[in-house]
């Protein structure tokens, strides 16, 4: 799948490298290697094929221009701070390293090893590569466009901070493999935005991102992640965010884009009082297909996780989702709340999901549940009678459908974003 | 300008209307009233064009540009651009949609329609105030989704707010008494009286007389079994409250 992941993997162990690092590399190559691509008998894999995935040969990017400067300009602004990879290689024309606040520090991984090396290893090694998760193994073995956010004891940054990967047609068949680090210090607070982009809809290429988050006491991260690829690439993300006691993680996931996506989140809450908030909204249409699994495992007591994942479906299109919530024994008064609501407008298109609690702990307050839906005749028919045709009417109704989970995003530079990301998909409805 | 003939509806295989005639002019206010299972919600959806009802015989003349039109092979859409407005008895909820963005995209439809220029937010708010203010409506109407969490009484004042920006020729008002206090009547009446002109004329489907005390009908028709059974001056609604249905055949 991927061109000369071996000879890449040593490459990217140079000498400059520690050791440690090198070493996790290769964990990562032999890893990737053991375990393959996931096939459909893989539970986790079921409703989800890879196998188109994987008949592509991918190249890993070595140079990293973008062929749609103008629309990468107009996506970025100049009010928030921008961190921009461009296929997989940081551009420093267009990212903000000059004018980061005071109490945040934004470097590569690279750069970090030397300044900060005991802290970044930790972070590096906090989780086992486990059975089903080939994808991390073969980010591990390759990342490149790979980014550390650090941000200090009670410092708190207003503007946005936004960093973006974008894809460019130019070379076939690209891999790109971000990897964002973000540590949030005690009682701190900031915003981040993730996007990953592309400005055309009509080249392939495979990004296997991976992303980790790390909240310390009382911090406070307002996380969201955008993708909106090119319809005909794949995008597998995997975002892990660890909670310490008292840390609050409002968590927004958008996914619009690429011929095939799966979406991890995972969330271990392992101090008590930590609050989480997993929001997510999919909206595909035509042939594209959306996974988006989620976890949330909750280690301790006094702890909340709410989660609201809304699906728009148009056309053929198809989605899974999946979330689990593990309450552990020793985790009493949790509260924990799971919705799954899908809104089904073509007459082919289908989901899959499953909501799942498991429960080890009796004094505990949890609902979860699922709903599949389309859009509510009477709802239509007064609008018709208020002059509002079909089509428009349509648009409407799914635009309220998502506003209420809109709303939850507080950021309004987030929210603006992500409504012109979002119009391709209501452009489609008819 | 308004005529119904000898119209004839089913939904699924029961029928409800079985040969209504009635004729409304500009300037008009008539009255619909009849026990209930008569027709009379069956007759303002048609009129409306719902599509769950099977017009089985009959048509609905509509004048649009000094042309009869059949409004029967129009879409719901279509008829309310062309001036045709129902207020519902059950005025539906729509989550996530503000209020004031759906009254103007519902008052830009119009003027596209006509060829005048679309209005901006800004003249729209000023324009909708104007309107919500002899509604005695406040804010929260129209900064809230539509119809979510009003009250019974509120969902009907909206309806007429909606009847008041849209400025319709003919408005069947069903049930809009239905489920409102006295005092939020005299509101919803009074602004009913407000809308009412030489040029456009009302339809009220009622259940009771007392509506017909706040806007005065012109006549009264009785519907019973899905016929119109009686029609008369304003004199027949008080003779139908104190003697009911039933002496009339």
């Amino acid at each position: 799948m991927i061109r000369d992941l071996e000879k890449i993997t040593k490459s990217l162990s140079n000498e400059e490298s520690p050791s440690w690092f090198s070493d996790l590399r290769a964990q990562g190559f032999s890893r990737f290697n053991e375990l393959g691509i996931p096939t459909v008998k893989d539970e986790e894999w079921k409703y989800t094929s890879l196998l188109a995935l994987a008949k592509h040969a991918f190249d890993i990017a070595k140079a990293g221009q973008c062929a749609e400067a103008e629309a990468l300009k107009n996506y970025r602004s100049d009010k928030d701070i921008n961190i921009v990879f461009i296929n997989g290689l940081l551009s420093e024309e267009f990212s903000d390293f000059n004018n980061i606040p005071i109490g945040i520090t934004v470097s590569t991984i690279r750069d970090a090893m030397i300044s900060n090396a005991p802290q970044i290893r930790e972070q590096l090694t906090k989780y086992a590569i486990s059975d089903d998760t080939a994808f991390i193994a073969l980010n591990q073995a390759v990342h490149d466009a790979s980014i550390y956010v650090q941000i200090d004891e009670k410092a708190s940054c207003n503007k946005l901070i936004h960093i973006i990967h974008v894809t460019s047609p130019g070379h076939k068949n690209l891999a790109v493999m971000p990897r964002t680090l973000i540590a949030a210090g005690r009682s701190s607070e900031t915003t981040i935005l993730e996007s990953h982009i592309a400005f055309s809809d009509t080249f392939t290429y495979f990004t296997n991102a991976l992303t980790d988050i790390f909240l310390s006491e009382n911090a406070t991260l307002h996380y969201c992640k955008s993708q909106k690829e090119s319809l005909k690439a794949f995008h597998i993300g995997h975002t892990r965010v660890w909670q310490d006691r008292d840390s609050n993680f409002d968590g927004f996931s958008f996914m619009a884009g690429s011929k095939l996506t799966r979406n991890d989140l995972d969330i271990t809450l392992n101090g008590e009082g930590a609050n989480t908030t997993l929001n997510a909204l999919y909206s595909v249409y035509n042939d594209q297909h959306v996974d988006n699994h989620t976890s949330v495992d909750h280690r301790v007591p006094n702890c909340t996780s709410n989660q609201l994942y809304k699906g728009i479906l148009n056309n053929r299109a198809r989605a899974v989702f999946n979330g689990k919530v593990f309450v552990q024994p020793i985790a009493q008064k949790t509260s924990s709340y799971q919705l799954n609501k899908n809104l089904l407008l073509g007459t082919d298109c289908r989901i899959d999901t499953k909501p799942q609690l498991e429960i080890f702990a009796d004094d505990v307050k949890c609902t979860h549940g699922a709903t599949i839906g389309q859009l509510a005749k009477d709802e239509m028919f007064y609008l018709q009678t208020r002059c509002i045709p079909k089509k428009a009417a349509t648009r409407m109704l799914a635009h309220g459908f998502v506003n209420d989970l809109f709303s939850t995003i507080k950021n309004t530079a987030i929210r603006e974003k992500l409504d012109r990301l979002m119009e391709p998909s209501f452009e489609a409805l008819q | 300008m308004f005529e119904i003939r000898d119209l004839h509806v089913k939904v699924g295989r029961t029928p409800i209307l079985k040969g209504i005639n009635l004729s409304i002019n500009p300037g008009e206010v008539h009255a619909i009233m009849g026990p209930n299972g008569s027709g009379k919600s069956t007759l303002a959806k048609v009129i409306a064009g719902h599509p769950d009802y099977e017009v089985t015989k009959g048509e609905i003349i509509y004048e649009i540009n000094f042309k009869k039109v059949n409004i029967l092979d129009l879409e719901p859409e279509e008829r309310a651009r062309e001036g045709i407005f129902m207020a519902f008895q059950y005025p539906v909820e729509i989550p996530g949609v503000n209020t004031s963005v759906f009254l103007r995209a519902a008052f830009n439809e119009i003027c596209k329609h006509q060829g005048a220029e679309e209005m901006d937010p800004i003249d729209f708010d000023e324009y909708l105030r104007k309107k919500m203010e002899f509604l005695e409506m406040d804010d929260k109407f129209i900064t809230r989704p539509v119809n979510v969490d009003f009250s019974g009484g509120e969902k009907k004042r909206n309806e007429i707010l909606q009847m008041a920006v849209l400025n319709p020729r003919i408005s069947v008002l069903d049930e809009t008494d239905s489920g409102l206090d006295i005092d939020s009547m005299r509101i919803v009446a009074d602004g009913v009286n407000k809308l009412k002109n030489k040029e456009n004329a009302i339809l009220l489907i009622t259940h009771y007389q007392r509506l017909l005390n706040h806007i005065v009908p012109d006549f009264v028709h009785i519907l019973r079994h899905g016929r119109i059974i009686r029609s008369e001056g304003k004199e027949l609604a008080l003779e139908v409250e104190e003697k009911g249905y039933d002496w009339l055949s």
